[in-house]
């Protein structure tokens, strides 16, 4: 029922293709993050499906139908896709009580989500007035309108204050957690990573990986660990002989492909002490970028 | 099939929202009235509307106010649609109404409807304002084609309006528009003046205003000249229902 499907979805510009023979689903009850450098694709693809462009060919469903055959589609989907698109010589207001009206959507709704979105002490003011993070709010409050089981958000932190993004992960979660669909587009896989169940990452308009947030930081980013110990000579020494090496930074040191856990065990067992000892994830970003950037390198070679 | 896409009294609702909601639209708007019976009645109570000063058609120079009038129902129908390509806003609009006819069908239905109503008041209004203070020598309901030409004036006012919001679908712009249709207007119909006939009279603007009139002015009669005008209008709006409906938004 809420479930979003892309079916071989090609969009082509003249001889530029922006979206390649996608083909994923998007399941409710999780939030998806769906990444890729800016220029991948990503927006063409939820333009694609909610029909404000027309695909080249394949199709883009919502539990079976096209978005363009909804008859109330904010009943079904809720959708952010520019904080700008509201005309800003409009009120809040009015802005969401013209997007209510002709979904059937009754007014006192409108009051529901302005407060929501926290935007309500200014909802009469005209929208050119607003911050960007005050459009951004006004944005997931016209997506949140119809209460609906698909939420698809490009960019949504974009202009947020770190408060602001906080409530919007709190949001998403909570949008999943009560069973809807929730795809939330981003370029940043660190901020992605830390609100996503799975991740669509896209490079170029093609499909690089489809795969939960866990699995991915499991299999892509290689474990290392940074510590401080008073006895550099003897740890050396032992983790030698366990066939791992410490390399010297500055004032600490950091051993690659390691747990933070293995290292403790096996410097307690020696009896060598550590001032300082953890996991470090650096890794991830890297594992994102090293992915998208060989499709990038395909195309700039051209 | 096609009825599907016909207007919806949700999708209608929407668009009266959207129209209301802006000044800029709303002020266009007031203006049809304002100007058309303003500038007739400040006329007629110039004096110069007298006896003999009238030309050779005393209803037309009735609805002199019309030409300050339509430029306003103009603006009206410009900024009415040009408001969905301000920043992308037509896109939301096609994310809550997705079929595109229907979307189309409901905002040119909107437009339509006002400026008809604002139209005919504003005839009504100016063919009044000029009986009371133009005095005896002013076309009273007696004249003929009297009601005809108050009833025209509300259909030509709105045939202007859709004929610039149709072709603000076609170039996404509301100053190209207002660019193109005001310098067409004043200029060219000024120029022309007063010539009988001639290509000109087939323009949106002189075509129209012959259901002002009372007497023959050229080959068009004053419905058929109405009708001319419609034509355009048609046109304009085949022209940006084809545009909405197969560009990407």
């Amino acid at each position: 029922m809420n479930t979003i499907q892309m079916r071989a979805l090609t969009k082509e510009y003249g001889a530029k293709t922006a979206v390649d023979h996608l083909t994923f689903d998007v399941l409710p009850g999780r939030v998806t993050g769906f990444l890729g450098p800016n220029g991948a694709g990503k927006s063409t693809t939820l333009r694609l499906l909610l029909g404000l462009d027309r695909a080249t060919s394949g199709t883009a469903t919502v539990g079976g139908l096209r978005y363009t055959d909804l008859e109330q589609p904010l009943l079904r989907v809720g959708a952010l896709l520019d904080a700008h698109a509201a005309h800003g010589s409009r009120t809040a207001r009015s802005h969401l009580r013209a997007l209510a009206a002709a979904n059937r959507i009754p007014a006192r709704r409108v009051e529901e989500v302005l407060e929501r979105t926290g935007i309500a002490p200014a909802a009469d003011r005209r929208i050119k007035t607003y911050s960007l993070g005050m459009r951004q709010r006004l944005g997931i409050a016209a997506a949140l309108l119809g209460d609906p089981g698909v939420i698809l958000l490009d960019e949504p932190a974009n202009g947020l204050d770190p408060e602001g993004i906080i409530w919007i992960r709190e949001l998403m979660r909570g949008l999943a957690a009560e069973g809807r669909t929730v795809l939330v587009s981003s370029h940043l896989m660190s901020e992605t990573a830390a609100f996503a169940d799975h991740l669509l990452i896209l490079g170029r308009g093609r499909l690089l990986a489809d795969t939960p947030t866990a699995a991915f930081i499991e299999e892509r980013s290689t474990p290392r660990v940074r510590l401080r110990t008073s006895e550099p000579g003897r740890l050396r020494a032992a983790l030698a002989e366990a066939g791992l090496e410490a390399v010297e930074g500055s004032g600490h040191w950091t051993v690659e492909g390691v747990r933070a856990e293995r290292i403790g065990a096996l410097a307690a067992r020696e009896g060598i002490p550590v001032l300082e000892l953890a996991d470090e994830q650096v890794s991830l970003e890297q594992a994102y970028l090293d992915l998208t950037a060989v499709h990038a390198e395909f195309t700039t070679a051209r | 099939m096609y009825g599907t896409a016909l207007p919806t009294r949700p999708a209608l609702h929407a668009e009266w929202i959207k129209i209301r909601s802006l000044r800029g639209t709303v002020g266009a708007l007031t203006a049809i009235l304002v100007a058309t019976a303003g500038i007739q009645a400040l006329s007629a109570a110039a004096g110069t509307v007298e006896d003999g000063s009238l030309g050779e058609d005393p209803l037309f120079a009735a609805f002199f106010g019309i030409n300050f009038g339509q430029i306003a129902a103009i603006a009206f129908g410009a900024s009415a649609f040009a408001a969905e390509f301000h920043n992308g806003g037509l896109r939301v609009s096609l994310t809550s109404v997705p079929n595109r006819t229907r979307f189309y069908l409901s905002k040119m239905a909107v437009v339509a409807a006002l400026a008809l109503a604002v139209g005919l008041a504003a005839g009504l209004a100016s063919f009044t304002a000029g009986q009371a203070l133009g005095g005896a020598s002013a076309p009273g309901w007696d004249t003929p084609g009297a009601g005809r030409a108050v009833v025209g004036s509300g259909l030509y006012l709105m045939v202007m309006a859709l004929f610039a919001a149709g072709l603000t679908a076609v170039l996404r712009s509301g100053t190209l528009v207002l660019g193109l249709l005001i310098p067409l207007i004043l200029i060219v119909s000024f120029v022309i003046g007063g010539l009988v006939g001639g290509p000109a009279q087939y323009l949106p603007d002189r075509a129209g205003q012959m259901v002002l009139r009372s007497v023959e002015h050229g080959a068009l009669g004053p419905w058929t000249g109405l009708g001319v005008s419609a034509l355009w209008a048609l046109a304009a709006l085949a022209a940006g229902w084809l545009a909405v409906r197969h560009r990407d938004a």
